[in-house]
């Protein structure tokens, strides 16, 4: 064998997530709808446990990078990041769906299984140093995510998100696999490190220029950067909610994850074709979610061109590849973009109460006077989201324009403020809704203590890294790829 | 120091959280009572609604729909007693204006000994910089959370948390009526804690954040009465121009970064030398406009002052705090700090001298035709900041820090009094409807004529030194057109000032019977700080007279080593007494004219200035106009002060609507074009997207191609 | 040309004339069997190029059940004709251009790259040697060398990529998933 069995070990959070996932299926059956919540906080358990696991190989790696399975992926503290994001993220989100499912028709077990399938792929992505597994792995969590985008199938929305979540994620992942072979076919290899040494020695061919730039869309479609975009207000919106915060936030960590580790890792000699894609496509992002954002009013919609605008910021952070700030100015800046994304879709999960109310920024009307501990807690998501310190979105935001800054984009870190002021726009109208305007009728309110835990715990971490950030960077600057 | 430095900010946060906690608990209780009554009075609906706590608690105390024009508060409750219980305001109470008055303590507890010291040697204290930790650090580059004490924030130090704590007073009064006395506590609370991070941060990054935490506060603020559409539209407007500030303020910290390399104000240091690591003066010049259009969003000068004057309509201890002594002089503040930078580029400070100029004169030419008392003050506000950024444009930074430390007196003086006769008439803010408030509001009554005789600039009153010293610095710097604007800009002060002064208090009552009735003092807690505000008008100029009066000028020796050299430009004694006594003349003569036209009898609602009316009357016989010496008078009213005064209605209404308006729309039409742009490709039709996914990559290689 | 090129072009272009027929065809039956057709021009490429391994699985997956399923799916369901929508909508237009210039853009670059490596003939020869013969080195061991055409596939699918193929196992179980999820018709009696 070209590897030891023992590097089992080094997947062991994987397997253990895989099978707990299997376990929960086949436990749901048993105990049915009424056993929900008993499987929901088996998921999240299972979701700490594998949180823990990872202890395992990050211990037999020994702190240095390790490549497992014949170099399909690695252990490193690269992926070890990006885990332990996506395990809060999935954690959080399965918090979210507590009552979210309640009394729909729509069965418990296979919803919080895929969404734990989802999650062995996002880890995967994260781990992965070959473009082969790196690409099933992505085929893993988007298929999972395809199906919970249509979950809730009575409802027309729901099943046309799916849809076209499933059909264009199909177009895209055709154009990802064409350049992938490109790539192949340009140096005869899948593996990262080889693709950069071939690129290092060969000369820049027209090939592998359009199998970079095919790569790039791919995967520009899986962190929804214009002009690969357009799907995902509508998915959002079509989404059960709790789902709409997992895609907000899981996919687009785990994208970043591999598209960092690509280009870095694999593309880097090429950097000079790559990070013109990348500026183009971010200017691009930046201006359209945030225009974009301006104009609606329903929130799911707002948060979905607001993640778009926010998934152009983290592209300048590609840009500082070479200077000192790139990578760990994304890792950084995700963290927060989690924290924050996640605590402002959960709000909108607390609102909706039935159908879609909650989803209109009309429902957060008088907020501040019924419900102030929540109004004040949108607020730092806010705040954060619009880059105000001293939040998170603020630290984040000034590491990733200092990273373009310092790579030589001024002109797009100057387009970077101009639209986070124009962000602060549309944030407010939430928060002047809650603030100042004053609230129609019953305030339709979810209690449900697990949601408003998950919501507390990222208000909490969205000020904590905002306040005292350093710990966060220190750490970010250890894991970042060799 | 026996303490250190953060923990003066620490009291006011602490004050907010403690405030905020138990308005929330208390109003969560308060529904919660409220729901059980309604349960207990409606057993048999409790199936159907039983869910309704909040909105039905809210219900039983809903603002009626009649308010007053700016002013709300205890209207519409139907009861003129406290809403809430006395030991809950107590607390309230004693915590905010406890957590800032020790603040102000502990500030002067610092303040003081460093006045002294730094008096006392030759070349001032340097800067006592307090790392109370790390915040973040990144390859080479450091943002340390640190707190700065230097002459310069220990001056903004002092008068902000002293003034904050007699406002703070001021408001246990004031708002002791509103239902949302502890919240406006914990946002006044909160608000404080911005403001002296804003002015105690040793870098950029940090100021921003006290910077937009003000923005956030005056933004809470002014929508505090949101149940009034127009107040949630004052605060959008403050919104909307402070996000315009914001886009240079930020842009200003990167080029600062990209110059020096820090954001950190030992920067000024590298200024001082002429250390800049980057490009050439242009730059030095974009930063410097970029920083003093984030100064212009906040301290309300051209064409971003159109805020201010609507933020009025927040309660008037907010206007007298954040809108007038001490949020918008935060521009000032950053130009004076920044100094060492804006000496580099000497095209952004004459940029930074006409702005301020310019401000200055609409906005006093404004002020000549409001008939709402705050809105006058509000307009006087834009323009004494266009005063100080004139004094800084002409390099006589510490001039413009003086009139930022004498104005904070007299117009949170003149600010408090209004709020003191608004009470007194219960909510009436038009100066028609006002006049002989004096006898029955005396302390209010003096206190605001010290106040304005203040601000019109008449010795020895505070605004005369820092009035002179501005028109000085600005005539010895070679500037005799900036001079002349402001010359006039103080006389039109003066007239407008004595014009309210004259309407409000002398003369007769001109409101509804019923009104005069009830017309009282105000409870202690609003006449103390006014009197100790009014003495302080009265006498803070002292700090700095000039030596050609005999004294010497202490502020600006203190001052010196946090700002600029600027080398001084001597006049003679000759001319220095030529310039006061100009200065004096135009404040003399607005007060003059001023009080001959209005209040006097004859006045009536509509026209309270009787010559005004006289004079349209007569309008075309030449022959009386000679005759009655009283015509000249009405000559001047008309020919010159109405144009004066067109050109105020025009900048006030026409400006407003044309320019704003305009740029709201064209802005409006941009999102509208790039709506439909995104509409076109955001269809929801799945063959759309491909063809749009294909297209962008098409779009993408060719990019990468062609390179 | 030589008879090996001859074969190439032939089951070449009958992948990509089966492939158009197949979105073309407004039978879906015709479509399924265009779809058959292209399936087996592909074998045949795979045989062509020496990988005989491949041609069978080919045939037996795809050939052989994938389109037997869709055949029993297209007679169960009865759908006789495509819904009365037109073949051709505004966008046509504009898809087929930049269809076309897509084409062109990435055929081009292919092309120059075939010339710049010497030719499309050099290219499978090689790579089919590859699959054929692989040397594959254990730990502590002597080279083994592998022949033959079955061996060598799973050599490298079980041992180079079985990360990846385990992966995709979960992948197949989630589609599985979905799939009931998705289709089951009477939600209400999960329980």
């Amino acid at each position: 064998m070209p590897f030891p069995l023992s590097d089992t070990l080094l997947i062991l959070p994987e397997l253990f997530l895989t099978t707990a996932g299997l376990v929960l299926l086949l436990r749901a059956t048993a105990v049915g709808k009424a056993g929900e919540r008993s499987i929901a906080l088996l998921s999240v358990a299972s979701l700490v446990v594998t949180g823990l696991l990872l202890w395992v190989p990050a211990a037999l790696a020994g702190g240095a990078a390790r490549p497992a399975f014949g170099g399909m992926i690695a252990v490193d503290r690269y992926s070890a990041f990006f885990k332990v994001l996506v395990l809060v993220a999935a954690a959080v989100t399965i918090l979210f769906s507590l009552r979210f499912l309640g009394t729909s028709p729509y069965p418990s077990g296979e919803y919080y299984g895929l969404i734990l399938f989802s999650t062995v792929g996002m880890l995967f992505m994260a781990a992965g140093t070959h473009l082969a597994s790196i690409y099933v792995a992505l085929e893993l969590m988007a298929l999972s995510q395809y199906v919970l985008a249509g979950y809730f199938k009575q409802e027309t929305k729901s099943i046309e998100a799916a849809a076209k979540y499933f059909i264009l994620g199909a177009f895209s992942s055709g154009i990802l696999l064409y350049g992938l072979s490109l790539v192949y076919g340009a140096t005869g290899t899948l593996d990262l490190a080889a693709v950069s040494q071939a690129l290092a020695q060969g000369p820049r061919t027209p090939l592998m220029v359009v199998g970079v730039v095919l790569v790039a869309c791919g995967l520009f479609f899986k962190i929804a950067s214009a002009p690969f975009h357009v799907w995902a207000p509508d998915v959002y919106e079509g989404a059960p909610t709790p789902i709409s915060a997992f895609f907000a936030v899981g996919p687009k960590l785990a994208a970043y994850a591999i598209l960092a580790r690509i280009f870095f890792e694999g593309f880097g000699p090429s950097a000079g074709d790559w990070s013109r894609v990348v500026a183009a496509s971010a200017a691009l992002t930046m201006v359209v979610g945030n225009v974009g954002a301006l104009m609606q009013s329903n929130v799911k919609r707002m948060l979905g061109y607001s993640s778009i605008g926010h998934a152009g910021y983290a592209l300048l952070g590609l840009l500082g590849y070479g200077t000192e700030y790139g990578l760990w100015s994304i890792l950084i800046y995700l963290t927060a973009y989690a924290l924050m994304n996640l605590g402002a879709f959960g709000l909108v999960v607390l609102l909706e109460a039935k159908g879609y109310a909650g989803e209109s920024v009309d429902d957060f009307n008088g907020l501040a006077k019924k419900n102030p501990w929540a109004a004040a807690a949108m607020v730092v998501f806010l705040l954060s989201l619009a880059g105000i310190p001293p939040t998170a979105g603020f630290v984040g935001k000034y590491f990733l324009f200092s990273a373009a800054m310092k790579a030589g984009w001024v002109w797009l870190a100057i387009l970077a403020v101009l639209m986070s002021v124009v962000s602060l726009f549309y944030y407010f109208r939430i928060a002047r809704a809650m603030y100042l305007v004053e609230g129609e009728g019953e305030l339709k309110w979810r209690e449900e203590p697990a949601v408003t835990a998950a919501i507390a715990v990222c208000a909490a971490g969205t000020l904590l890294v905002g306040i005292l950030p350093q710990p966060l960077v220190a750490l970010a600057r250890t894991c970042l790829l060799p | 120091m026996d303490y250190p430095l953060w923990l003066i900010p620490a009291l006011p946060l602490a004050g907010f959280l403690l405030n905020g906690a138990a308005s929330l608990f208390f109003g969560w209780r308060r529904a919660a009572a409220a729901t059980a009554r309604w349960r207990a009075e409606h057993p048999d609906e409790e199936h159907g609604h039983g869910e309704a706590p909040g909105a039905q608690a809210h219900a039983s105390h809903a603002p009626g729909a009649a308010h007053g024009d700016d002013h709300a508060h205890g209207g519409g409750h139907g009861h003129q007693g406290p809403a809430l219980p006395w030991l809950e305001r107590l607390f309230y109470g004693v915590v905010g204006v406890g957590s800032v008055g020790l603040a102000a303590v502990l500030s002067f507890g610092v303040v003081v000994p460093f006045v002294k010291e730094s008096l006392a040697s030759a070349h001032g204290l340097p800067p006592a910089v307090e790392v109370v930790y790390q915040w973040f650090s990144s390859a080479g580059y450091t943002v340390d959370v640190a707190f700065r004490l230097d002459a310069l924030s220990a001056l903004m130090l002092a008068f902000v948390t002293f003034v904050g704590t007699l406002i703070h007073l001021y408001s246990v009064g004031y708002m002791q009526n509103e239902e949302g006395y502890g919240r406006f506590f914990a946002y006044l609370n909160l608000f404080m804690f911005s403001m002296l991070i804003l002015v105690m941060a040793d870098n950029l990054p940090m100021l921003f954040i006290g910077w937009e935490g003000v923005g956030l506060c005056s933004y809470l603020l002014i929508g505090y009465y949101y149940d009034k559409d127009f107040a949630a539209a004052a605060g959008k407007k403050a919104f909307v121009t402070n996000r315009v500030g914001d886009f240079g303020m930020l842009l200003g910290i990167f080029g600062v970064y990209a110059l020096f390399g820090t954001g950190s104000f030992s920067f000024l240091d590298a200024a001082k030398a002429g250390a800049v690591s980057g490009a050439g003066p242009l730059s030095v010049y974009a930063v410097c406009a970029l920083l003093f259009l984030g100064a212009c969003g906040k301290s309300a000068q051209v064409p971003l002052y159109v805020w201010l004057p609507d933020a009025m309509a927040g309660p008037t201890p907010v206007s007298a705090l954040i809108h007038a002594a001490t949020m918008v002089t935060a521009g000032v503040y950053l130009v004076a700090r920044t100094s060492a930078l804006f000496v580099l580029a000497p095209d952004a400070l004459t940029l930074v001298a006409w702005v301020g100029a310019g401000t200055a004169f609409f906005a006093a030419t404004i002020g000549l035709a409001q008939n709402d008392i705050k809105k006058v003050l509000a307009y006087s506000t834009v323009s004494q900041l266009g005063y100080m950024f004139l004094a800084c444009g002409v390099g006589a930074f510490a001039a413009g820090m003086f009139h930022v430390f004498t104005h904070a007196f007299f117009k949170a003086c003149l600010f408090l009094g209004s709020g003191s006769v608004i009470h007194a008439l219960h909510h009436e803010q038009d100066m028609r409807r006002m006049g002989g408030l004096w006898r029955r509001t005396p302390v209010t009554a003096w206190t605001m004529a010290f106040a304005t005789i203040a601000i019109a600039g008449l010795p020895p009153f505070a605004g005369f030194f820092s009035k002179d010293l501005i028109l000085g610095s600005a005539f010895g710097a070679g500037h005799p057109l900036l001079f002349g604007v402001g010359l006039v800009t103080a006389g039109l002060t003066a007239f407008y000032m004595t014009r309210l002064a004259r309407m409000t208090f002398a003369g007769e009552f001109r409101g509804p019977e019923d009104v005069k009735s009830r017309i009282h003092e105000s409870p202690l807690t609003i006449t103390v700080p006014l009197v100790v505000l009014a003495a302080l008008s009265a006498v803070a100029g002292l700090v700095g007279v000039p030596a050609v009066l005999g004294g010497t000028n202490v502020f600006g020796r203190f001052l010196a080593p946090s700002l600029a050299h600027v080398p001084e430009h001597h006049v003679s004694h000759a001319t220095e007494y030529l310039l006061m006594g100009l200065s004096v003349a135009a404040a003399v003569a607005g007060i003059v004219l001023a009080w001959r036209w209005y209040g006097q009898a004859g006045a009536t609602e509509e026209t309270p200035s009787a010559p005004a009316r006289a004079f349209s009357e007569r309008t075309g016989l030449l022959g009386r106009l000679v005759a009655n010496k009283w015509n000249v008078d009405e000559g001047i009213e008309a020919l010159v002060l109405g144009p004066f005064r067109a050109i105020g209605r025009f900048l006030w209404r026409g400006f407003d609507a044309l320019f704003i308006d305009g740029i709201a729309n064209a802005s409006a039409f941009l999102v509208e074009l790039a709506g439909d742009l995104i509409r076109f490709f955001t269809t929801g039709n799945v063959r759309n997207y491909a063809l749009t996914f294909t297209l962008g990559l098409l779009a993408l290689a060719v990019y990468v191609w062609i390179r | 040309m030589t008879a090996a090129a001859l074969a190439f072009w032939v089951l070449a272009v009958l992948a990509v004339a089966g492939a158009i027929g197949v979105v073309t065809m407004r039978q879906p039956v015709h479509s399924a069997l265009c779809l058959l057709a292209s399936f087996m021009a592909v074998a045949g490429l795979f045989v062509w190029g020496r990988a005989e391994f491949l041609a069978a699985v080919q045939i037996l997956v795809y050939a052989g059940g994938v389109m037997v399923l869709f055949l029993f799916t297209i007679m169960l369901v009865n759908v006789r004709r495509q819904a009365r929508e037109a073949a051709l909508n505004r966008l046509t237009g504009s898809a087929v251009l930049v269809g076309v210039l897509l084409f062109a853009l990435v055929g081009g670059l292919l092309v120059a790259e075939a010339r710049r490596m010497g030719g499309p003939e050099g290219a499978p020869a090689a790579s089919a040697a590859r699959l054929s013969t692989t040397v594959v080195e254990a730990a502590g061991k002597a080279p083994v060398e592998v022949k033959g055409n079955s061996q060598a596939v799973a050599w490298s699918l079980y041992r180079d990529y079985l990360l990846p193929f385990e992966i995709a196992s979960v992948f197949l179980l989630v589609a599985m998933i979905g799939a009931v999820v998705l289709g089951k018709r009477t939600m209400e009696k999960f329980d």
